[in-house]
């Protein structure tokens, strides 16, 4: 069933995804123009940043830096517990998954509340988000009925989506009304107009940054674009690429807090800036366009891995393509390189990717740069030597693939085919065994020549 | 320990990210593709070049599932202010204080009736009860069936608390493509004097349940822009 | 398997070339490479361009070992003495749908096979040599044949080299996932311009003991009639 549902969530993203493209003229010119604005943004980030802190410092907002997530953490829990927080709404950001924000700001005592839909399930069924765009595109509309009669003591009967949203919202407007501090992510910081840029559909984004009297925006460094301008082209891209529109319902901007004589607004900004781990992705210079990333979701939309394996079986904040590229550089190498395996390389993820990150090829390089660090398998290592010397070796090459089909013949003709004995094992579990030939190419070549 | 700094200086992170940004940055990257040699001549054409914007608004506008009337004058547009009202459940109505809006809610016969209350932008934000807010807009954009609003249309709660939000705009305000609103944004300093801006297409929504497509989510779930001017 | 250089040397001999096989040659060192084993495979490059060295076209019954050559060659022999014989060999080296169609420039080569076929857009062939039309136009002009479009015929099959036996569930998953967009089809036949595609899928369709068979492009262009075979002057 739950293929099933990933399955149905991927081909309506098909449809809507191939109308959101009708709407641009020239997709690939699109795409070039994306991935200029973010080469020129990344190759002059400290410019870009500078650029930007200054404005909205200049408009009374605050900018903090934060080398990694501890310390990312502990500015937003000292911020909160200092001006008296005890409630947050929170709407979806990324960065604040990868550096856990949340079981910090609850240890503390305060009371985080997901606001985006998908999150708010997610939240209440304590598990993460399976997507980075639809966060409960695993669930289907029965489970979440019974979970908000459960976790909400909501007496909903029906589980049509509407009334369950309707439900959702009631729930949600106290939480908006009742904390101190909104706490957002951002799609981008515009670096000439000093302001944050947040796409978003629901309203929980704008009613988190509009509310409560505090409002933290937590981003990555490398969010940043030069230009309010290149919003022109990011935005219909972002939302192409994500869900198939043209543009997303709200496309927010947000240099600081409120002005004087204006009617509503946060009285304070915060933005916290997150590096761990970028500025030395940014180092290395054969992946640094992999800080390119506007988060769409388009290379999970369109690997066919994600959609038999699904978001949490990868464990990290970030899946998918994107995730396997990018989290050995944040979380290491050793640990996470077998998500670089999990792929067959195909390279849909590459060939969709609206900024144009090479990320099929980046995910070979994380495996020659796990092996060359020692981080795989001996055993494989010796096999592949191995392999190399049969390689180097023509009467090696060609004896063992003679012994080999032998061998497998004399395994099959006595049953043994799936057995523990069959080198072939894996494969025969799901496949019916490969036909042997009986005699190589190179064999009969040889044979054919000798006739003539 | 990092508390909320006046100075950038109290941040000690800073001096060394922007440290490790510069030395990574030192490190050359591979050289790019070669472009196209057309780009050098032409910029490509990224969108369609949009001929008839009150048109192509109009389409934008009803493939986002918002409402857009056009009225000739603003007896008309008052009539029409009239007609959505009086589908709305009694409750408080929201309007940005403007005198081009008092005019038009002097027009409006609904709001006299019993059981509205009006409550002007200059009094404080939109109640979390509110049945409508009625607004002005900065621009409206013809490329995305879009609705530029900004803090002094009213606050950034006004497009987004009540179940309704009304744009009284005139045809006027309408631009082509999204790279105009922009760049004239950034030519009028338009976030130098606001907070906030947002540019609104459609009505708030989620697909979040079985990628199933909900109108009214936390925002407004109806957006009617009453456009009153030639047509 | 041999079939599948047997016919590539019957249909390019069939239109005209004369074909070389080095008995030398082994393997372009993508298993290697693709497993992240750089050091190991270099040297089975280096190899290859100087087994290859002095052919005037290469022509591989396969995308994937295509790619090698020409998209990785270049890259993991950087450093090598053989880089400049791997550049100069990259750009001699085809995949025979795009040798035929490209270099050659024929796509009619007397074939006939009177059967519906359905074909699969192997992900080397498509995505790394931008190869799009070429097999289809093949295959239009092969008499009787019957050709007909799958769904998601761009979507992996799920072998991917070693993926395959890294992960699987999640190669058999996909492949199952190819097995019934072909099944959709009705197709007697699938083809692909990858044997290892082919061989991966007969696996799946074997297993689930459906009809349709996996032929390999070269295969299909091999075939002739009666009145073709006996037309053909010998080379």
């Amino acid at each position: 069933m739950h293929r099933e549902i990933i399955r149905r969530g991927m081909d309506s993203y098909d449809v809507a995804h191939l109308k959101g493209r009708a709407r641009i003229k020239d997709w690939e010119a699109a795409r070039q123009k994306c991935q200029e604005i973010k080469r020129e943004a990344i190759d002059h980030l400290d410019r870009y940043l500078l650029q930007f802190e200054e404005k909205v410092i200049a408009r009374g907002g605050h900018v903090f830096w934060a080398a990694d997530s501890e310390e990312a953490c502990a500015y937003v829990k000292n911020l909160a517990t200092r001006l008296g927080v005890r409630t947050v709404v929170k709407s979806k950001s990324m960065v604040t998954e990868e550096i856990h924000l949340s079981p910090v700001l609850e240890k503390a005592g305060i009371k985080v509340w997901e606001t985006d839909l998908g999150e708010f399930i997610v939240q209440l069924r304590e598990e993460p988000p399976y997507h980075i765009v639809t966060p409960a595109m695993h669930l289907n509309r029965g489970q979440i009925a019974k979970l908000f009669r459960e976790k909400l003591d909501s007496g909903i009967t029906s589980d049509d989506p509407v009334d369950l949203m309707a439900v959702a919202r009631r729930k949600l407007r106290e939480a908006f009304f009742a904390a101190e501090m909104g706490i957002s992510g951002a799609n981008f910081l515009v670096a000439d107009a000093g302001v944050i840029a947040i796409s978003t559909n629901e309203g929980n984004g704008r009613l988190c940054t509009s509310v409560p009297r505090i409002h933290v925006v937590v981003t990555g460094i490398e969010k940043v674009i030069p230009r309010l301008e290149d919003l022109a082209v990011l935005w219909p891209v972002l939302a192409t690429s994500g869900t198939g529109q043209g543009i997303t319902t709200y496309g927010t901007l947000i240099g600081g807090p409120r002005r004087p004589g204006e009617t509503d607004g946060p009285e304070e900004l915060y933005v916290v800036l997150v590096d761990n781990g970028r500025s030395q992705l940014l180092a290395d210079a054969e992946q640094r366009e992999v800080l390119h990333c506007i988060r769409c979701g388009a290379c999970l939309n369109i690997c066919p891995v994600f959609r038999h394996v699904g978001g949490h079986t990868y464990g990290t904040t970030y899946p998918g393509p994107i995730g396997s590229v990018l989290t050995p550089h944040l979380n290491g190498i050793k640990e996470f390189k077998h998500l670089s395996y999990a792929s067959s390389l195909c390279g849909a993820c590459t060939s969709v990717c609206p900024v144009k990150i090479d990320l099929h090829h980046h995910l070979l390089q994380n495996r020659r740069n796990a092996t060359a660090v020692g981080a795989t398998k001996s055993s494989e290592r010796m096999m592949f030597r191995a392999w190399r010397s049969a390689m180097l070796h023509p009467w090696m090459y060609a004896l063992g693939g003679w012994s080999m089909r032998k061998a497998l013949r004399m395994l099959y003709g006595l049953g043994l085919a799936g057995s523990i004995v069959d080198p072939m094992r894996v494969w025969n579990r799901y496949r019916s065994p490969v036909p042997l030939p009986s005699e190589s190419f190179r064999a009969r070549w040889r044979k054919n020549r000798a006739a003539n | 320990m990092p508390q909320t700094e006046k100075a950038p200086t109290e941040n000690s992170s800073r001096a060394r990210i922007l440290d490790r940004i510069r030395a990574g940055l030192r490190i050359a990257a591979p050289e790019p593709p070669a472009m196209v040699s057309e780009r050098v001549i032409f910029e490509p054409v990224i969108f369609e070049p949009i001929s008839n914007p009150l048109e192509r608004f109009q389409q934008e506008c009803a493939a986002n599932l918002m409402e857009c009337a056009l009225t000739a004058d603003s007896g008309a547009s008052a009539r029409r202010l009239s007609e959505v009202l009086q589908s709305l459940p009694a409750g408080e109505i929201f309007v940005q204080d403007d005198p081009s809006l008092r005019r038009l809610i002097e027009m409006t016969t609904e709001l006299t009736a019993p059981g509205r209350v009006i409550r002007w932008s200059s009094e404080g934000p939109p109640a979390g009860a509110s049945q409508a807010t009625i607004t002005l807009a900065e621009a409206l954009i013809a490329q995305t069936g879009s609705i530029l609003v900004t803090a002094s249309c009213g606050g950034r709660g006004a497009s987004v608390i009540a179940p309704c939000h009304i744009v009284y705009a005139t045809t006027g305000q309408l631009v082509p493509d999204l790279t105009t609103a922009l760049s004239r944004a950034t030519q009028e300093r338009i976030l130098d004097r606001n907070s906030f801006a947002c540019v609104i297409s459609g009505s708030s929504r989620t697909a979040d349940i079985e990628k199933i497509l909900v109108q009214g989510a936390h925002g407004p779930r109806r957006l009617v822009v009453i456009l009153q001017g030639e047509r | 398997m041999p079939e599948a250089a047997i016919d590539t040397v019957k249909v390019l001999r069939r239109i005209g070339y004369k074909v070389e096989y080095p008995e030398e040659q082994t393997c372009c060192g993508q298993p290697a490479f693709n497993t992240g084993y750089w050091d190991e495979a270099r040297p089975c490059a280096e190899r290859f361009v100087r087994v290859f060295k002095d052919a005037d076209l290469i022509v591989c019954p396969s995308g994937s070992c295509t790619t090698m050559v020409r998209t990785f060659y270049p890259e993991l022999l950087a450093a090598s003495s053989w880089r400049a014989d791997a550049i100069a060999l990259a750009s001699r080296t085809f995949e025979l749908s795009e040798f035929l169609v490209k270099v050659a420039a024929v796509t009619q080569v007397g074939a006939t096979f009177p059967h519906s076929v359905t074909y699969h857009a192997s992900c080397h062939g498509l995505r790394e040599l931008h190869i799009h039309d070429e097999p289809l136009q093949l295959l239009r002009q092969v008499d009787g044949l019957k050709l007909i479009e799958m769904v998601r015929s761009e979507e992996c099959c799920g072998f991917g080299g070693t993926f395959a036996a890294k992960f699987p569930e999640i190669s058999a998953a996909m492949g199952t996932s190819k097995a019934e967009s072909v099944a959709a089809t009705g197709a007697e036949f699938v083809t692909a311009t990858d044997p290892s595609c082919l061989m991966h899928l007969e696996g799946i369709l074997g297993k689930r003991h459906a009809p349709t068979r996996t032929i390999y492009l070269a295969s299909i262009l091999a075939q002739q009639d009666a009145a073709q075979s006996s037309a053909q002057v010998k080379p």
